[in-house]
């Protein structure tokens, strides 16, 4: 039962819902815990390929040598350093990531918007069309456009991840601006000519801005794990560039001799994963 | 005999007292009555008696239901629904399961021992038909009108054979006639021997079912009695102002106002030979209707018969299906405002109300020292801006839109049962809040509503739909 009614009397309503305080501190420390765990992991792709040596340097004569001090993660079989190359992969991944997140983000919402907003033949065209991207697999999306450009660009990547996500946005978008804008809070913010700019501001945006901070740290491990499986599978990114994925592949031959090179990668998007995920905030305010 | 008493009922949030060391005493075939406005913690009594407090709130007390003694800490109220003990809960069409068809659902109630056995279903087919809805028994709760849930609701909640029954706010929302088949409901209950306890603000229904009346205030009872005495002939101060805020009663400077009918030359919205319906029902038909400057009309009737649409087509915000509404050129847009019933959906929700008039400011240029003004007027402390929607009593942002809509100086308010959701209290200083503004502005105004003395109080020209339509 919700409280409110019942506390109508309450000389200062608090508002909202109160949950149960021991699991609210919980969710805080995960979100905390998660959030130092991602900028850890952050300033390590970003001051990396500064500060570590070149990841395409090749030592021969250093073939597969174990961590040591100077080297923690030891070098891979061509000698190369395996932090140097992992700092390089893990900034790979988040920029691509991140780009590709706010590509879809941005498209997925005002597409969905305008579906929203206008309804009629533009909701039924932009309707279509994103069911035909729901249709097929998100990976078989990014597969597609890997396939039209060989030589596994950047470029390709990109738009296929974003064309992948954005349908996500415009569905969620679409369904919550629609009911956001038939209420009479809209109706009385028309009636009061207050412009379409207000109601974006002050009745949609705070709205739908929960749902899209979810969506979004959800969309980047998405987005990080299907480009890792693609180069995995050898058709995303191709070496020498480095690519948290194609580091595995790579290290699969050496895993007896060099257990190092293929666990790092795997820790790296394990990480990752965990602490995008931990840091959406778990009740969902209604 | 079964009597049920209560002593010393308390219930603290905190530190804070929501109810104050309340005693009532049900006797067989006596109606018992609570009354007072929001917030005087009568509901917060029904549900410490129902056990269905929420559990930060710390209860105590005694209760003996037929002489046996119950201790109120321990919520003994959850072992007695259905066979001893039953609520019919406010705004019933919310309380009904929306996945369940009616019958199922009264079946639930049942002193039997599976639900959904035969002598369930039977039991609830007897207590539809008895309340004349066995045509619904098939039906969703979505397809019911107000009154009509309401009456299911009872008949879920008496199915079991209960002796006490406990009423919740049974007038909210609901046209006089509803509320009226409410009260035969009740008194049908107290003539086959049944408790009962009624919490309400509405004193019409309070006079109607007579009894003991049990007045509170600020979480004490401050006055009790026998219901017709105390209502007629109100001794107590706060009684009294319970009983002035009737809108028959009212005395405004703004209603002796007299308002010259052939003022302007031109009406303000004219609408000629208007007809709407939707799907198969036709709301109205070959409607027409001329409203001047500062003309006050009330749009009156059952509920669901179409005022709200009405009200909607001529502003302008519904398409008529046939006929034409014109508006005066003085009736410009941004100079027709709506007042909602639900005045916490026409606040955008997640937003600081500052914000959401500050909005309003910029864009038309209005003073600050306006709103600041009519905010004082009105009786609303300027740091109420600082909170959401949902942090403010529905009374207090109620007047809030009031403010809201008179800061463009509108030629035409439409007011959508702005006070239906309210106590008498709060209607009265909304109603003087809003016809104070009305007055001094001369604009028009529009005011749906399904009571009739409201209507008579602040209106003078009346428009009465859904005369020829059936329940």
């Amino acid at each position: 039962m919700s409280l409110a009614p019942l506390l109508q009397s309450d000389p200062a309503p608090t508002g909202g819902h109160p949950a149960a305080p021991g699991r609210r501190t919980a969710g805080r420390t995960v979100r905390a815990l998660s959030a130092v765990t991602l900028l850890a992991l952050v300033g390590f792709a970003l001051a990396g390929p500064v500060l570590l040596a070149d990841p395409a340097q090749q030592d021969l004569s250093r073939f597969l040598e174990p961590p040591t001090l100077a080297e923690p993660l030891g070098r891979d079989d061509f000698g190369r350093s395996v932090l140097a190359r992992l700092a390089h992969a893990t900034r790979l991944s988040l920029v691509l990531a991140a780009l590709s997140v706010a590509t879809a983000l941005l498209l997925g919402t005002l597409t969905g918007l305008l579906a929203g907003w206008r309804g009629g033949w533009v909701d039924a065209v932009l309707r279509g069309i994103s069911e035909a991207f729901v249709a097929l697999p998100a990976l078989l999306i990014v597969l597609l456009f890997a396939a039209l450009a060989a030589g596994g660009s950047l470029w390709t990547l990109y738009v296929g991840l974003a064309l992948a996500q954005w349908v996500e946005y415009f569905r969620v978008v679409r369904a919550r601006s629609a009911r956001v804008l038939a209420t009479p809070a809209v109706e009385a913010s028309r009636l009061l000519r207050l412009g379409p700019l207000h109601v974006v501001r002050r009745h949609l945006l705070p709205e739908l801005r929960g749902t899209l901070a979810t969506l979004a740290s959800l969309g980047m491990v998405t987005a990080i794990l299907a480009m890792s499986t693609l180069g995995f599978v050898k058709v995303g990114l191709q070496p020498p560039r480095t690519e948290l994925g194609l580091m595995v592949t790579e290290a699969f031959p050496h895993y007896d001799t060099a257990p190092w090179m293929a666990l790092a990668p795997v820790a790296v998007l394990f990480l990752l994963t965990v602490a995008l995920l931990g840091l959406r905030r778990t009740e969902v305010t209604r | 005999m079964t009597t049920l008493t209560i002593d010393e009922v308390t219930v603290h949030h905190g530190a804070t007292r929501l109810v104050d060391a309340v005693d009532l005493r049900l006797e067989a075939g006596v109606p018992l009555t609570v009354v007072g406005e929001s917030g005087s913690g009568k509901s917060l009594l029904a549900h410490a008696l129902m056990g269905t407090l929420p559990g930060e709130l710390r209860v105590a007390g005694r209760m003996a239901l037929g002489g046996t003694p119950y201790d109120l800490a321990t919520r003994p109220g959850r072992g007695l629904w259905g066979s001893r003990l039953a609520m019919l809960p406010q705004e019933p069409s919310l309380a009904l399961d929306p996945t369940m068809r009616v019958r199922p659902q009264v079946a639930e109630g049942a002193s039997v021992r599976r639900p959904g056995s035969r002598a369930a279903r039977r039991a609830a087919d007897r207590a539809l038909d008895g309340l004349g809805l066995a045509d619904a028994a098939h039906a969703w709760p979505h397809q019911l009108s107000g009154g009509m849930a309401q009456r299911v609701a009872y008949a879920a909640a008496t199915v079991g054979g209960v002796d006490v029954l406990i009423v919740d706010e049974p007038s909210k929302g609901l046209d006089e006639a509803a509320v009226d088949r409410i009260a035969d409901l009740l008194t049908a209950h107290l003539a086959r021997g049944g408790l009962l306890l009624t919490i309400t603000h509405d004193l019409r229904l309070a006079r109607r079912l007579g009894g003991e009346l049990l007045v509170m205030q600020g979480a004490r009872v401050v006055d009790r009695g026998p219901g017709r005495t105390l209502l007629d002939e109100p001794t107590h101060d706060y009684t009294r102002a319970l009983v002035a805020a009737e809108p028959t009663r009212w005395k405004h400077e703004w209603m002796a106002t007299t308002r010259d009918p052939g003022a302007s030359p031109e009406p303000l919205v004219s609408a000629s030979g208007v007809t709407k319906g939707y799907g198969a029902t036709t709301l109205f038909r070959d409607l027409s209707l001329e409203i001047g400057t500062g003309e006050r009309w009330a749009l009156v009737g059952p509920s669901g018969v179409g005022k709200t649409t009405l009200g909607n087509a001529l502003l302008g915000l519904a398409p008529v299906d046939h006929g034409e509404v014109r508006h005066h050129p003085a009736l410009a847009p941004g100079r027709a405002q709506k007042l909602y019933q639900d005045p916490v959906l026409s606040f955008p929700r997640r937003v600081a109300l500052g914000s959401a008039l500050g909005d309003v400011l910029r864009r038309h240029g209005v003073d600050r020292k306006r709103p600041e003004r009519l905010m004082e007027s009105v009786g609303l402390a300027p740091d109420l801006l600082a909170r959401r929607p949902d942090q403010l009593s529905g009374g207090e942002l109620q007047r809030l839109a009031v403010v809201r809509a008179m800061l463009l100086r509108p030629a035409l308010v439409f007011a959508d049962e702005p006070t239906s959701r309210l106590d008498l209290l709060s209607q009265e200083r909304t109603m003087d809040c809003l016809m104070t503004e009305v007055d001094a502005s001369g604009c028009a105004l529009v005011l749906v509503t399904h009571d009739h003395g409201l209507a008579a109080a602040v209106t003078d020209r009346q428009v009465t739909l859904g005369a020829q339509r059936g329940p």
